[in-house]
């Protein structure tokens, strides 16, 4: 016997509509950037030529360069570590499942979009005229904003995990803080390493620009060269932040993979 | 009697009434299994009794001490109540031992429990709940390392950590083969035999119904249509729970 399949719902007036409707959008926008797609194709050579000559390398730069980038990791690192003891409360107080209260979790997303929608670069010139120059801004900008990330990412786990134990614990008598503590964390915490894996790499590519501000790092080297005209030392900075950014990259996706 | 269930009522936000006057008493020591299909309101009537949810009329009298109502101490409520779960519900990523500790969750402070510490007679007393259901030797694995019926065995040592006055078991073995199945209901008869602790056990199916349960309630659509032995249990009361449409 054949089998008979319902018929398949085709293309209705609406979708058209909708299409040529988001199409007609696009085309509005670009106006709107100013697209001109000839005077890029021009400008290609120019751009070739800058990379031309940072050709070759000069390597013996790579003597002054360690320190900063070294320095880069490090900010990459108590970034995140603060991202996490700013995210983590406030994911917390975020997820449905955690707090019942709604004032609680709106005053929680409200924060975690303040600190989100203002990007590292804007935090880290309000953190150095704070605290000075140096990576100890850096590091709280880049905290301030990932924890703003992780928290909203936080409280999305949480809210994904299977509410069977949760349930189970609580009718053991368990308190609400320790059923967070043994239902609620033990199934996000897999999904909490990898978010912070993940910023951390982002986090080192976004040290390495916060120099541009005087918040330490490689950055401050890189905007230096350029404005020298010094491209040979310009193209060792570039290719050594491609190098730690692969590294990082690489370790992190082996790491995630052993996570389960 | 240790449990008095007296014209308890369930509707849900939304209009489904779950119970309607229910009445059980349950003496000490019974296994009693509660038959029905799903939908009849089992789930929901265990439930109401460790106040997972919150009934909207009637009574639950344990040991002669009312505990439904606004201003009871809930955890000293559910700690008299060991649950077993359809689903096993254990924490994967925790160990075995772990997952049977959280059934001390109840006893404990807060705030040493948070360091995820327990005292050494609560390590002793889930170890010794582990041997109950032959499952010490796997103390120190991930519970999602155990098959189904190993996963409600420690489901069940997590219930017998409470020191529980009852065990309310929600379909145990519903995602459990026939033969598996029967060990799992086995292993509770026998604990809870040896224990003396109360059983209410939910289940759909008749046979595993007449082969462990003493006493045997039938549900259908939220009300007791059936109280009796299992050689009571007629083709014809059978068709009441089963296929009787509304009234």
């Amino acid at each position: 016997m054949a089998a008979v399949l319902p018929a398949r719902p085709g293309w209705r007036l609406h979708h058209i509509v909708l299409a040529a409707g988001a199409i007609a959008f696009l085309a509005w926008c670009a106006d709107g950037v100013n697209l001109r797609p000839k005077e890029l194709a021009g400008a290609l050579p120019v751009i070739g030529e800058y990379f031309a000559r940072m050709w070759p390398p000069k390597w013996e730069f790579s003597a002054v360069l360690w320190k900063p980038a070294l320095e880069t990791l490090y900010i990459a690192l108590w970034g995140n570590v603060i991202a996490l003891l700013i995210g983590l409360p406030l994911g917390l107080c975020a997820a449905g499942n955690v707090v019942k209260s709604l004032a609680v979790r709106s005053a929680a997303k409200a924060i975690l979009n303040l600190l989100r929608s203002i990007s590292e670069l804007i935090w880290a010139v309000f953190f150095v005229a704070a605290v000075g120059l140096g990576p100890f801004p850096g590091a709280l900008a880049l905290g301030v904003n990932f924890g703003g990330i992780l928290g909203r990412l936080y409280a999305e786990a949480l809210e994904n995990i299977d509410p069977g134990p949760v349930e189970a614990l609580a009718a053991t008598g368990a308190s609400r803080l320790q059923v967070i503590a043994y239902a609620m964390l033990p199934q996000a915490l897999p999904q909490f390493v990898t978010y912070n894996l993940y910023w951390f790499e982002v986090g080192v590519r976004s040290a390495t620009v916060l120099g541009m501000v005087g918040a330490g790092g490689i950055g401050f080297e890189l905007v230096t060269t350029i404005r020298l005209f010094e491209w040979r030392e310009c193209g060792v900075v570039l290719l050594l932040i491609l190098a730690m950014v692969t590294v990082i990259d690489l370790a992190s996706t082996y790491i995630r993979s052993r996570i389960y | 009697m240790i449990l008095r269930i007296k014209g308890l009522s369930k509707v849900y936000p939304g209009g489904t009434q779950a119970l309607s006057s229910v009445d059980i008493d349950v003496p000490a020591g019974q296994f009693l299994v509660i038959l029905g299909p799903s939908g009849a309101g089992k789930s929901t009537l265990m439930r109401c009794i460790n106040r997972l949810v919150e009934p909207t009329s009637g009574q639950i009298v344990f040991e002669s001490k009312e505990i439904t109502g606004p201003g009871r101490d809930l955890r000293a409520t559910r700690r008299q109540f060991g649950m077993v779960f359809q689903q096993f519900n254990l924490v994967k990523r925790l160990s075995v031992l772990t997952n049977v500790l959280t059934g001390r969750l109840g006893y404990r402070s807060v705030l040493r429990s948070l360091v995820y510490s327990f005292p050494e007679g609560d390590k002793r007393i889930a170890i010794e709940c582990l041997a109950r259901v032959n499952m010490e030797r796997k103390a120190f694995q991930r519970a999602d390392t155990l098959s189904g019926g190993e996963q409600q065995r420690v489901a069940i040592a997590r219930a017998l950590a409470q020191e529980p006055k009852v065990i309310l078991a929600d379909e145990p073995v519903a995602s459990l083969d026939p033969k598996i199945a029967r060990q799992v209901l086995t292993y509770l008869r026998q604990v809870a035999k040896e224990l003396g602790i109360t059983v209410l056990c939910n289940l759909h199916q008749v046979d595993y119904a007449r082969e462990f349960g003493e006493r045997i309630v039938g549900m259908s659509r939220g009300s007791v249509v059936f109280d009796g032995a299992a050689s009571d249990l007629s083709d014809q009361v059978l068709r009441k729970i089963y296929y009787e449409q509304a009234a």
